[in-house]
């Protein structure tokens, strides 16, 4: 598979240098196009910027999508309309920390991110910080840290209403009004998506290979999402963003399950408000910047059994969170060489998590409190340093967390810089973790880890006519006291500080832009080679998982898309792999009904602008999973076929 | 003219990588391949229940004389997996009753060729099942609140015994019987074994024991053993030391009782072919005879590195010890083998979680 993978890329990389051959010439005759500076804020750091096409790509879209298909980040996915969580680098799903508009929104409960639950037309502004890079937006992220952010309105007023029907009944609809003013702005989104989500597939887990449907996998969410922006007159700004939603979906049957009768069916449905308030201040030399804001997270997991008395409800799950957040911020330039950045954040979580039927579950609270501070050093023109130290609070002090950063710009024509940064990382266990009923351990030490990141990016650009960026990066990372949850001789789960993992790797990252006349071309890709490897000890003689790559994290992926524009019609085709994933800690291979085997996945999109006077229409064709595969992306879970979907956007 | 054919060199690189994605598209998915097994005499069917909504539990074959092991045997003689969570299996005559638990049904396959003959749907959440005849049998299940009765000819649903008493969901684990009466124990936040009149499906009584009994036996003398785990610290159904409960069949009512320490964790009670020796786990493997009235102050087979024992079954012929070790429970487990008086015979690599054992 990794013959495969690397020709492509080879051969992607061939076809680049080759037309870089040929514009030598050109090059002569057109200016060069000076490339804009690096932020000095991000001295040293790997970040991966989404661009705002892509975020804007299709309604259907959820943040999932987005990094499974433009990030070397790995999303574990049920389909849509569920569960999706984000491996990073190889690490847990906790170690990936998301910040939207600056406010926390893992869950203090699981530690992770539901990224299915994230319009992607909900975002405005994405970035990921890779590895220790993440210590400058927040702690804990061992993995890599995630910002989803919304941006004031440009100048005027914009309607803009989409509508989709794709297959199984699925309807889209999302509606966006937006003001710009000099001093006022503001912006309502509302998103809505229903499904009932039941494919067809051919279950080759039955006896005669039944076509079945994919059973209770319904779902149907609505988002809205308000934004107030004012400018006062002394230049600050003040800004308001509110999320609310509402998830309702069913958690699809395996594929392995004999209940014929639709009887059984679980429901899952969540109910969020995330508000966040914002003061900013920037003067030449000092910003400031100050939060205040507030998450409610209601959750409520029912579950009905088929019992001698009928359909009962056997399983009623309910959590509650209710988040605080404030923070303040400084970002002081002394000089043009030399910088100083701090903020503090706090966080109080409350959580209450009871099920009703055993009549167990926990109330807990904790305050999170995290405070940094950077200093940024020009030391001549092509080198520059940082070093950062923070520290978080959690019921305790963890240690404090160090980071230092390099880069040097070696050709600062293309912005062709070398990077390099170490950092260590604490991340605490979650309530889960240390008080859920029965097993909660509240003995837990946080999870520890030491990252070293370097790497080479530059960027080449020729006008606005042709454009060439790519990075390579590799990092090193070792985590202790890595938290797994693990049976014991008391009949259920426990966790505990036992895994050791080494996880190392490469990400590549590269994009095209072309413009001839009225056809523009543009090309990116991704690539990882991801390294998750547990290095704890033997549970006993027979354990086989040391050295092994950690479960459902794939060894090699790749994403690339290719978009053609053309007189306002647009091709866009998309390509993702993963090499296989393994199900076992033991890696086994030789198993028949736990592979996951390589997975390659083409959608496509095709749409045409139309612009009249009163108004702009944009109708879209999708299709997904282009050439009908039949899979299973997580064990027992089928997948669906070709689908298609068809949308339609006006705005005004 | 030189700008012509750089788009042409440039559309034709774009072309060569689209169809080399195009045609390394294909995901290796679809039917499986299907081998032909017979085994005749002497084996133990184990069955690896496989970890929960990942839909893979598995059976492995093993020859004990031979020391040869076949896994995943369900899938090789018959192209489809066994599902989620392998409860408990069952031999009756060419027989064997497989319950998978999570996948809501029992299948039934030739005990020597290990082919499908037939299968039993339409269950909530079954655990164990128990014969009381050759057209009748019970299947107990977590989530019903109440024992399914089926026709194992026919592989049809015929009744249901509703279990649901009071608030209580009842949810029943195995079972053992003495003369038309079927006891079985409830675990999960229940403290009681109840007991079924097998000639009018209906529950007659009930029996109670420490919280949340895990396991039942019956001995030679007709006195039924159960074990609870005694539950855990902070759960609402109460935290009470485990014990080690003798009932009598006929009087239903608890006559002995070894309570262990706060902090044990005793299951799996298991009884020999005489019926005169029990064995269970609590941290080791203990062995007290049905006649004893102290209690062994040495383990039968000691557990010297920390493991944490899964499972356990006694060879109804040899009286040979069978103890499944899960290992970090996302890998393939071991069996390990000893002799009636406690000697390591053999250790078998099997599936993932292995806990259930059926001696042909």
């Amino acid at each position: 598979m990794k013959k495969i993978t690397i020709s492509i890329i080879c051969c992607l990389l061939l076809s680049t240098f080759s037309y870089g051959q040929i514009n030598k010439k050109r090059i002569k005759l057109r200016q060069v196009n000076v490339i804009a500076k690096r932020p000095f804020k991000e001295t040293g750091v790997v970040k991966t910027e989404i661009d705002t096409i892509i975020l804007r790509e299709s309604i259907t879209n959820s943040i999932a999508n987005i990094l499974s298909q433009n990030t070397s980040i790995f999303i574990k996915s049920y389909g849509r309309g569920s569960l999706a969580s984000a491996s990073f680098r190889g690490t847990a799903p906790s170690h990936t920390q998301v910040l939207w508009n600056g406010l926390k929104i893992n869950s203090p409960m699981l530690g992770m991110v539901d990224f299915s639950q994230i319009p992607a037309y909900f975002v405005d502004d994405m970035s990921l910080w890779h590895g220790s890079s993440s210590v400058n937006v927040v702690g804990g992220a061992l993995g890599g840290a995630i910002c989803l952010n919304n941006i004031k309105p440009e100048k005027g007023t914009q309607i803009t209403l989409s509508q989709g029907y794709s297959s199984y009944n699925t309807i889209d609809d999302f509606l966006k009004i937006k003001i710009g003013g000099d001093k006022f702005s503001g912006s309502t989104r509302i998103s809505y998506a229903k499904s009932d989500n039941d494919f067809k597939y051919t279950n080759y887990n039955k006896k005669n290979f039944p076509i079945e449907k994919n059973k209770n996998g319904n779902f149907e969410d609505i988002h809205i999402l308000q934004e107030f922006y004012y400018k006062l007159n002394n230049g600050d700004k003040l800004s308001l963003a509110a999320w609310v939603f509402q998830t309702k979906r069913g958690v699809p049957m395996l594929n392995v399950n004999y209940n014929d009768k639709d009887s059984d069916n679980n429901l899952q449905k969540d109910q969020n408000i995330r508000v966040v308030s914002t003061w900013k201040r920037s003067k030449k030399k000092l910003s400031l910047e100050s939060k205040l804001g507030f998450s409610t997270y209601d959750s409520r997991y029912t579950l009905n059994k088929e019992t001698g008395n009928g359909l009962k409800e056997v399983l009623n799950s309910h959590s509650q969170v209710y988040t605080g957040f404030i923070n303040f911020g400084a970002d002081y330039f002394f000089s043009d060489k030399f910088m100083l950045s701090s903020k503090i954040d706090a966080n109080y979580h409350k959580v209450d998590n009871y099920e009703e039927y055993d009549e167990v579950g926990y109330k807990q609270e904790r305050p999170e409190i995290t405070a940094f501070i950077a200093a940024r050093y020009k030391l001549t023109n092509r080198i520059r340093l940082a070093l950062n130290i923070r520290e978080d609070y959690y019921d305790k002090f963890t240690p404090i967390i160090p980071a230092f950063f390099f880069e040097y710009n070696i050709i600062p024509k293309i912005n062709f810089l070398f990077k390099s940064s170490i950092s260590k990382n604490y991340h605490y266990p979650t309530f889960n973790d240390l008080y859920f009923l029965p097993g909660g351990n509240p003995d837990l030490k946080e999870e520890e880890g030491i990252t070293y990141d370097c790497g080479f990016e530059f960027e080449y650009k020729i006008e606005n006519n042709f454009s060439f960026k790519g990075e390579i990066t590799a990092y090193n990372s070792n985590i202790n006291n890595w938290i797994i949850w693990l049976p014991t001789f008391k009949g259920f789960w426990e966790p505990h500080n036992v895994k050791k993992v080494h996880s190392y790797g490469l990400e590549l990252k590269g994009k095209l832009y072309k413009k001839m006349g009225d056809l523009d071309i543009s090309l990116n890709g991704n690539w990882a080679n991801t390294q998750s490897i547990n290095q704890g000890n033997p549970v006993n003689w027979a354990d086989k998982s040391v050295g092994k790559q950690l479960v459902y994290i794939p060894e090699y992926s790749s994403s690339v898309s290719g978009n053609i524009q053309y007189k306002g019609f647009s091709l866009l085709y998309k390509y993702n792999y993963y090499s296989e994933r393994f199900t076992t800690s033991s890696n086994n291979k030789k198993t028949r009904i736990g592979r996951i085997t390589p997975y390659y996945m083409s959608d496509i999109n095709i749409s045409k602008n139309i612009n009249t006077k009163l108004f702009d229409v944009n109708v879209k064709l999708l299709i997904n999973n282009l050439y009908d595969e039949e899979y299973e992306s997580v064990l027992s879970r089928p997948m669906a076929g070709r689908n298609y979907g068809i949308f339609i956007a006006i705005k005004i | 003219m030189n700008k012509h054919i750089n788009t042409y060199k440039y559309f034709k690189n774009i072309l060569i990588i689209f169809s080399l994605l195009l045609f390394f598209s294909c995901m290796e998915y679809g039917p499986r391949e299907t081998e032909e097994f017979y085994f005749d005499g002497k084996g133990v069917f184990i069955t690896n229940e496989g970890n929960f909504m990942y839909g893979n539990a598995s059976l492995s074959y093993y020859v004990p004389d031979k020391h040869v092991v076949e896994n995943e045997i369900f899938v090789r003689a018959n192209g489809i997996k066994l599902g989620d969570v392998a409860q408990s299996i069952v031999i009756r005559g060419d027989l064997a009753y497989i319950v998978v638990n999570n996948s809501s049904v029992i299948f039934v396959v030739n005990k020597y060729t290990f082919k499908l003959v037939g299968k039993i749907d339409g269950l909530t959440s079954p655990r164990y099942i128990h014969f009381i005849n050759d057209e009748k049998a019970y299947v107990t299940d977590l989530y019903a609140m109440a024992i399914t009765i089926i026709n194992p000819k026919t592989f049809k649903k015929i009744g249901m015994i509703n279990v649901n008493t009071n608030k209580n969901q009842h949810p029943t684990e195995q079972m053992v019987q003495y003369k038309n009466f079927v006891f079985t124990n409830c675990w999960s936040y229940d403290d009681k074994i109840l007991v079924i009149d097998s000639n009018t499906d209906k529950v007659v009584d009930s029996i109670k024991v420490g919280i949340q009994p895990t396991s039942l036996v019956i001995d030679k003398h007709n006195k039924i053993w159960t074990i609870t785990d005694g539950g855990y610290a902070g759960s609402p159904y109460g935290h009470k030391a485990p014990g080690l409960y003798r009932i009598d069949a006929e009087t239903r009512k608890v006559d002995k009782e070894f309570i262990f320490k706060f902090g044990d964790w005793p299951s799996e009670v298991c009884i020999n072919k005489s019926r005169d020796t029990i064995y269970f786990i609590n941290r080791s493997i203990w062995k007290l005879s049905v006649d004893e009235d102290i209690f062994p102050k040495e383990p039968f087979i000691p557990n010297n590195n920390g493991d944490y024992f899964y499972g356990l079954a006694i060879d109804p012929e040899t009286s040979e010890v069978y103890m499944a070790n899960a290992i970090d429970y996302v890998q393939d487990g071991i069996v390990y083998r000893y002799s009636p008086q406690g000697n390591p015979l053999d250790s078998i690599r099997v599936g993932i979680i292995p806990g259930a054992f059926g001696f042909k």
